[in-house]
């Protein structure tokens, strides 16, 4: 039985359609993550999980009940919001006794289970403080640990992170992936930000205007994207358009290269190509790989490695990735303006349509 | 002597000023400072001046309004022995009371509904409410005192009270709707996931972040009814009379000294008042000012 | 029970009170407004016009015109003394602009019947101007004195809404002004009155509404001549005891008033779409 199920949940707001036929199934234990730009629906998702918007139609399932009938305060989910929406007036141990005071557990208990709970975030030592006194990282793990401490069954996460610096955020996303698997409870969690997805995941959903356009775990749809959109998304991906030709795809700068064609595509269909840009190989070609020739025009330097963008074609951009080790140093070997040839195994380039 | 204040982080002026601007101070369409100082230094001055003719001659030793006699506080005397008088100032007390946590009571309610709710009539209500805030007093007035009386409702206290609270709701409805609005949806989204009925949501996440502005708007309608004349004037009974009425009747009566008495001492309520509205919210633990609440502009 | 309805009880007590203590009584005056008296002196509803044609007798179109002109001139007097206040605090106030405000706003922490009590007390035969003056001059009594009366109490009105305008200005926009007209006054007649217009009207409509409906000044400082439709609404009320023709009066001005009000919010509305275009 899943931790969540969606039955074809659409979600309208008077003309327009937030969610789309959603057919989805969380798995207990597992932390799913819901991925897309602004405006794809998955927050509108997050909140019908929680019971603060009704589907238009279909039916959401936890724990295998349907929940249109339980109102958000009887459901055993709990939400952690991207504003940390923390209470104000309260100290930081009554924030995270506010849902155990409801439920009308015992004071010496709350007690106990509330320093747990800040153990647990690391935030001994601060019970007494207002929220106001309190950092963004801070403000963070108190949401947190006030949502945890009701132990809900599934917790919901909005783009906890978003407000935080990258130092920041970094390891807050490995706390989190720990403490969920500390604490073993099922997390959803929504962000538009595909490293983050694919760090933190088992499985992930990209979303795109309503629809789920792929689901499944970081590996499969980073290596393999069922279409453009998530190939787009997700990391760099070097789409180059084309046309089926003799088994192979015949870009539109001319080359032909080889390439695994998806069953059904039809001599002369209009196919892209991608390629993520560690695979692509920079003048020392391997044999058996497909070759192209371009010029270099620009050169992105990122730290770890140096991006590499060779036009092709006019319009036709490939961005190969080089890492930045002793051995190789890119800035020494490919000016703006060099020829250089890129190439890269038939089976790391993606055919989608 | 210069006043003027130099923005050293303001943007340059666009591109059709090509003159220097480095040293210039920001130009005043009179161009004559001094003149204009004249000016408010009129008008403060005869702004004033009746107020500190009434606040002085209320402790004038003789009842001459042309020369100080020197310095008594028997008008003061005159004002609180009267037992009539006393009566109308613990009816204006009771009456602004009333009205205060009635009028804050009913104008919150409000408030919530209107900002919370989506219904077809909350347009309507809205308009609803901000009307009486643009009606004439004398509108208003003549408009009670015909309800009362095709009821058969005698003119008393009771009725002064309904009048003033039928006037007074907008005006809380409009400082908390204010508040209300910055106050993030998501906390009470918060509070409902732990598993607080909606009830219980308002009792205990919405009301405690509200209540600066409910105290302010309060105030403000307690100092409002103390000092409101032509609503109570249409609305009075016999007897008591709230106080700005006694001062009409004084007034009509000619010139006598115990109004500057009676002026100056509703003028410092008012000023309590006032001050309490706007000093009550950082005293009791708020970091914002009450004139900030009033005006809707505390953060969430 | 869903967000919807529980929010929407809230609506209930305030909704039903303004039901029937606002609109109710309203709609009341305006049905005996076309009512008479009877022969006891009770008010009866009925459905004549005679209250709206007496509206147009010698005796009291005077009155309606009288009450107008005084509060256009309330109006004009308040924007000229009114704009170069809120001027001065705004672009020259500095450190002192909440102290200048405070000090504008504070005569209006006094009674409305003190304030203008205390210019009879300054300004009547046995005031102080004509004691310190030792003279005998007549200032009551005048429809100066009322105008007076009427400017003295809603001067604030009109200083906030201007001043509120002017503070959002960029004064930039002056300097520059200044460079593209030569003459000071030219500047402020393109530049700063054009962007403070909105201040102006509010302002404007601040004194105008109340000032036309008021009968404190009238009253208290003026004579028979200087009678407003206030004055004459009052005594309908309370002195003559003739409601049907108080109600029609007071329906006429607040028709009158509404125009103006609609007027105001359809320029308000146009400015604000057009800053937002």
């Amino acid at each position: 039985m899943s931790a969540i199920r969606f039955e074809t949940v659409t979600k309208r707001f008077g003309e327009t359609v937030a969610v789309r036929a959603l057919d989805l199934a969380v798995e207990k234990g597992e932390f799913f993550s819901l991925l897309g730009p602004s405006g794809c629906g998955k927050t509108t998702t997050l909140r019908m999980v929680a019971g603060f918007e009704q589907p238009s139609e279909g039916r959401i399932y936890l724990d295998g009940e349907p929940v249109e009938t339980v109102p958000p305060y009887k459901r055993h989910v709990n939400t952690v919001f991207q504003s940390y929406a923390l209470f104000e007036h309260l100290s930081v141990e009554d924030n995270v006794a506010f849902g155990l005071k409801r439920q009308k557990v015992p004071r010496g208990e709350i007690r106990t289970r509330v320093a747990e709970a800040l153990e647990l975030v690391e935030l001994r030592g601060r019970e007494k403080a207002r929220p106001r006194e309190l950092s963004g990282g801070q403000k963070q793990r108190v949401a947190l640990a006030r949502a945890l401490e009701n132990r809900p069954s599934v917790l919901l996460l909005d783009e906890p992170l978003g407000a935080l610096d990258l130092q920041l955020r970094k390891q807050m996303q490995v706390e989190l992936k720990g403490i969920q698997r500390e604490v073993g409870i099922t997390f959803l969690y929504v962000t538009h930000d595909q490293e983050e997805a694919l760090a933190m995941s088992d499985r992930i959903a990209v979303m795109e205007d309503g629809e789920v356009m792929q689901c499944g775990s970081p590996e499969e749809i980073y290596e393999q994207p069922s279409g453009p959109f998530v190939a787009g998304f997700i990391g760099i991906s070097n789409l180059l358009s084309g046309v089926v030709d003799n088994g192979g795809v015949k870009l539109a700068s001319g080359v032909t290269c080889a390439a695994e064609l998806p069953g059904d595509c039809a001599q002369g269909s209009e196919v892209h190509v991608s390629v993520r840009p560690e695979k692509i190989w920079l003048d020392e070609l391997q044999e058996g790989m497909v070759s192209v020739e371009g010029t270099v025009v620009e050169r992105v330097y990122v730290g770890t490695t140096t991006q590499v963008i060779v036009e092709l074609a006019p319009g036709m951009r490939l961005t190969a990735l080089e890492q930045n080790t002793a051995r190789a140093r890119s800035d020494d070997r490919w000016e703006i303006g060099d020829r250089v040839r890129l190439g890269w195994h038939p089976e790391h380039a993606r055919v989608l349509r | 002597m210069s006043t003027v204040e130099s923005r050293p982080g303001a943007p340059r002026p666009p591109a059709a000023v090509t003159r220097e601007p480095a040293a210039e101070k920001p130009a005043k369409p009179f161009d004559r400072p001094r003149f204009l100082k004249l000016f408010i230094g009129l008008f403060f001055l005869f702004s004033f001046a009746p107020i500190v003719l009434v606040v002085l001659f209320s402790f004038n030793s003789s009842r001459s309004l042309q020369d100080f006699q020197g310095f008594s506080v028997r008008w003061y005397e005159t004002f609180f022995e009267s037992e009539s008088l006393r009566d109308s100032l613990l009816a204006s007390v009771q009456i602004a009371l009333v009205t205060m946590l009635i009028a804050t009571l009913i104008g919150t309610l409000l408030a919530y509904g209107l900002v919370r709710a989506r219904t077809r009539a909350s347009g309507a209500l809205n308009i609803l409410m901000l009307v009486p805030l643009v009606t004439p007093e004398i509108v208003a007035g003549a408009s009670a005192l015909l309800l009362f009386t095709q009821i058969g409702f005698e003119l008393s206290l009771t009725t002064i009270m309904l009048a003033h609270i039928t006037f007074s709701i907008s005006y809380v409805t409009v400082v908390v709707r204010a508040r209300l609005a910055a106050i993030s949806r998501d906390v009470e989204d918060a509070a409902m996931d732990l598993g607080a009925t909606r009830l219980a949501t308002f009792r205990l996440v919405t009301l405690p972040a509200l209540w600066p502005a409910i105290l302010a708007a309060g105030l403000l309608v307690f100092a409002l009814s103390f000092d409101d004349f032509v609503l109570s004037f249409f609305t009075t009974g016999e007897s008591p009379q709230p106080l700005p009425v006694r001062i009409w009747t004084q007034i009509r009566f000619g010139v006598r000294p115990t109004i500057n008495a009676i002026g100056t001492f509703m003028l410092v309520v008012s000023i309590v008042t006032i001050g309490l509205a706007l000093l009550l919210p950082r005293l009791l633990g708020r970091r914002e000012s009450g004139l900030k609440v009033l005006l809707g502009r505390e953060g969430a | 029970m869903t967000e919807n309805r529980f929010a929407a009880t809230f609506l209930v007590p305030g909704g039903l009170w303004l039901l029937l203590l606002f609109v109710v009584p309203l709609l009341c005056l305006l049905a005996i407004s076309f009512g008479y008296t009877d022969d006891l002196g009770e008010a009866v509803y009925g459905t004549r016009l005679d209250n709206y044609d007496r509206l147009l007798d010698p005796d009291y179109l005077p009155v309606l015109f009288r009450s107008v002109g005084f509060a256009l001139a309330t109006v004009v007097l308040c924007l000229l003394i009114g704009y170069p206040v809120a001027y001065y605090i705004a672009i020259f106030g500095g450190r002192w602009k909440t102290v200048l405000l405070a000090l504008v706003v504070l005569p209006f922490f006094v009674n409305y019947l003190i304030r203008t009590y205390a210019w009879i007390a300054m300004l009547g035969d046995d005031g102080l101007v004509n004691g310190v003056l030792d003279t005998d001059l007549r200032f009551l009594n005048t429809p100066y004195a009322v105008i007076a009366g009427l400017v003295y109490g809603f001067l604030t009105f009109m200083i906030l809404p201007i001043y509120a305008a002017l503070d959002r200005m960029d004064p930039w926009l002056i300097e520059a002004g200044k460079d593209l007209y030569g003459s000071p006054w030219q500047t402020f007649r393109n530049v700063t009155l054009p962007h403070t217009i909105q201040g102006v009207l509010a302002g404007s409509v601040l004194v105008f509404l109340p000032a036309v409906g008021d009968f404190v000044s009238a009253s208290l400082l003026g004579g028979p001549s200087e009678v407003m439709v206030g004055n004459l609404i009052q005594q309908q009320f309370q002195a003559s005891d003739n409601w049907p023709f108080g109600a029609a009066l007071t329906v006429a001005m607040m028709a009158f008033l509404m125009i103006w009000m609609v007027l105001y919010l359809r320029a308000a509305a146009r400015e604000t779409r057009g800053a937002e275009a």
